[in-house]
């Protein structure tokens, strides 16, 4: 068997130039599967495990526009019915309703505010990203992320908690950025906001008192404080007219988990308001890396099929180029089935290279593009220290997969030399 | 039965190109050979020589008549056993791999037998290279060979698992009559030595005269 495996060894690697672009097709193949195996696994559980940090299974989010379209999930025109929809407000009355109903337990009210730009005191550079966010809830809530550095869980007057990307930016600890003044300025009239004459150079001043964990979510204020401050800033009244005709901008409820989902058909069917939960949430992030992961596996699939035609190709090539020979060794002694075990040796070699091939070039892609894709991913928000997970086991399953498909391409070829008359194959010119 | 070592009775060999035509290109051929014998078989191309070698080379199996080796009839062999142990077939134009070098090109038969160990193998080759005179060329490509060398080798392959029988089929046709002699002398000179049975083809009545026995086929029996 060794012998007979050297001997195919040598046929393969009679013809490098063929045995190399027939293998092409099987490596493609190969990467494109390392890339399903190692890549869209990893992506579905990241973005899974970025959201169920946020979000706990019984907690829902009540908002006035469906969130998963505004995540980029649009995938249809707008309607009417969405336009109406968003004229429902998360008032009080509305806030009443929800607290009112069956199973839920805990309702928070929250006030997304924009319109201002932030700064940290003796300092003139404003902190790009977020909105300051304005709720009850307490510092140590899966939302907020948990306190990395403070132990006051509840935010009063002009307490705030930064997140730790804050005192990054300013290149503080958070050890020295607790206690610092946090300066929001009213921004200037942009081309996306008609001037207004209230929220010229208003300044609210805060005090650090905690540090969060919580990335983009910059900046986190009680929801006195930021009632106060979108009233100052949209020239309303009162607190009672801006909630009556503005509403919050979300409601993070916290339910028996038994009700949940009722409770979350219940607000959208009958107050008409979107809900966010993590079983929706979850059901559209594996509706898109399904999608892609399918896309993706039949692609490989079709190039697996096109590899090993391409396989079965050359071998019944090199059958007609190799006649003379299976005379001749048949001639010498070799058995109908050494001629077949030496086809099949050669066709699953070729599969070997491929994959060996693919899984090398598949690797140092991935070693090579990780660092830009986790930059790209932590940027965006996400917890990661590696995208790309290349694992050796699943590496070895996908060599013996091409093994396997290079085998299968060499059946019928191997058949047809083995069962070659020797008197023919030996006149054969 | 007879003591003859080789016994072939009554060799028919019909081809059926198509249902409606057929060639008897062996029509009753009876030889007998003793062990050790070097004969040789001559006749006009069409003659039947090259169908009676593929049947005693063991390529063709579907002929009527028997064909008794050492008082076994062939068809109680196992086929590839037979083309690996009892025959070994010498071929007009050498039949070299040519990706191999003269060394594994002479040992490539041991590759699909398991008979002999690697350190009788190795003995074995050098003897044989010692032989057909082919020491120094051992890692020579069989494109760097002369025709001669490269029959050599080929003497070499066909020997190298000690058959019992030895075919020739034209083992001069390609070379210039100085080198198809030494190849003979060669031939003659492992006869003796090995007292491997030879059978030789040719049309070349010169070559034929140096055997010991000449058997001629004419329109598929023998005159």
């Amino acid at each position: 068997m060794v012998k007979m495996f050297k001997y195919a060894l040598d046929l393969v690697f009679r013809r490098k130039l063929r045995t190399f672009l027939t293998s092409l097709g099987i490596l493609i193949a190969v990467m494109l599967m390392s890339f399903i195996l190692f890549g869209m696994s990893d992506l579905e559980s990241l973005i899974v495990g970025q959201f169920t940090q946020q979000f706990k299974p019984n907690e829902l989010t009540v908002g006035t526009t469906d969130m998963i379209s505004l995540m980029g999930g649009a995938l249809s025109a707008p309607s009417k019915q969405d336009v109406e929809r968003e004229e429902v407000i998360l008032n009080s009355e509305a806030v009443e309703n929800i607290e009112g109903i069956d199973g839920v337990e805990r309702v928070y009210s929250m006030l997304r505010i924009s319109g201002l730009e932030m700064y940290l005191e003796e300092d003139e550079v404003a902190y790009p990203r977020g909105f300051p966010m304005a709720s009850n809830i307490p510092g140590d809530h899966s939302l907020i992320g948990g306190l990395l550095e403070g132990d006051d869980l509840t935010l009063e007057g002009s307490e705030v908690y930064v997140s730790d990307f804050v005192s990054q930016f300013y290149e503080l600890s958070n050890e020295e950025i607790l206690g610092k003044k946090i300066v929001l300025k009213s921004s200037p009239p942009s081309v996306f906001s008609a001037p207004s004459k209230s929220n010229i150079d208003k300044e609210y001043e805060l005090t650090v008192v905690g540090v969060t964990d919580s990335g983009n979510n910059a900046l986190f204020i009680s929801l006195e404080k930021g009632l106060d401050i979108v009233v100052d800033l949209g020239g309303y009244a009162d607190k009672e007219e801006y909630i009556n005709s503005v509403g919050y901008s979300q409601l993070l409820l916290s339910t028996d988990i038994d009700r949940t989902t009722k409770i979350e058909d219940f607000i959208v069917e009958e107050l008409g308001f979107s809900v966010m939960s993590t079983e929706t949430l979850m059901a559209f992030v594996s509706t898109i890396t399904g999608g892609l992961t399918i896309a993706l596996i039949l692609f490989g699939s079709i190039s697996a099929l096109v590899a090993s035609v391409g396989i079965v190709n050359t071998m019944i090539m090199s059958i007609y180029e190799q006649t003379n020979e299976i005379g001749i060794i048949k001639a010498i002694g070799a058995s109908n089935f050494q001629v077949l075990v030496i086809f099949l040796i050669q066709s699953a070699l070729i599969g070997l290279i491929g994959g060996v091939l693919g899984l090398s070039i598949t690797y140092a892609l991935m070693r090579l593009s990780d660092p830009f894709i986790v930059d790209l991913l932590v940027n965006e928000g996400f917890d990661v220290g590696n995208f790309f997970n290349f694992r050796f086991d699943y590496a070895i399953y996908i060599a013996l997969s091409s093994i396997f498909v290079g085998i299968l391409a060499g059946l019928y070829p191997a058949y047809k030399a083995s069962k070659l008359d020797p008197v023919k194959a030996l006149r054969y010119e | 039965m007879s003591d003859s070592y080789i016994e072939i009775n009554n060799l028919t060999r019909i081809y059926k190109p198509s249902s409606k035509v057929s060639v008897e290109a062996l029509r009753g051929v009876s030889i007998n050979l003793e062990k050790g014998e070097m004969i040789s078989i001559v006749g006009s191309s069409g003659s039947g020589k090259s169908t009676l070698l593929n049947i005693l080379g063991g390529l063709d199996w579907e002929y009527e008549g028997d064909i008794i080796v050492d008082g076994k009839d062939i068809r109680e062999y196992d086929q590839n056993y037979y083309r690996r142990y009892i025959i070994g077939t010498i071929f007009q134009t050498y039949y070299l791999i040519p990706t191999l070098n003269v060394e594994e090109n002479i040992l490539l038969p041991l590759k699909f037998g398991k008979k002999m160990s690697s350190k009788e193998a190795e003995k074995r080759l050098e003897q044989l290279l010692d032989e057909v005179d082919l020491k120094d060329r051992r890692k020579h490509m069989p494109k760097e060979l002369s025709g001669g060398q490269a029959q050599r080798v080929a003497i070499a392959r066909a020997l190298i698992d000690k058959p019992k029988i030895v075919l020739a089929d034209e083992p001069t046709g390609n070379l210039d009559s100085k080198t198809g002699e030494q190849i003979l002398d060669l031939l003659v000179k492992l006869n003796e030595k090995e007292g491997t049975t030879m059978i030789v083809v040719t049309h070349d009545m010169a070559i034929a005269d140096r055997t010991e026995r000449k058997i001629t086929l004419k329109d598929g029996k023998n005159v």
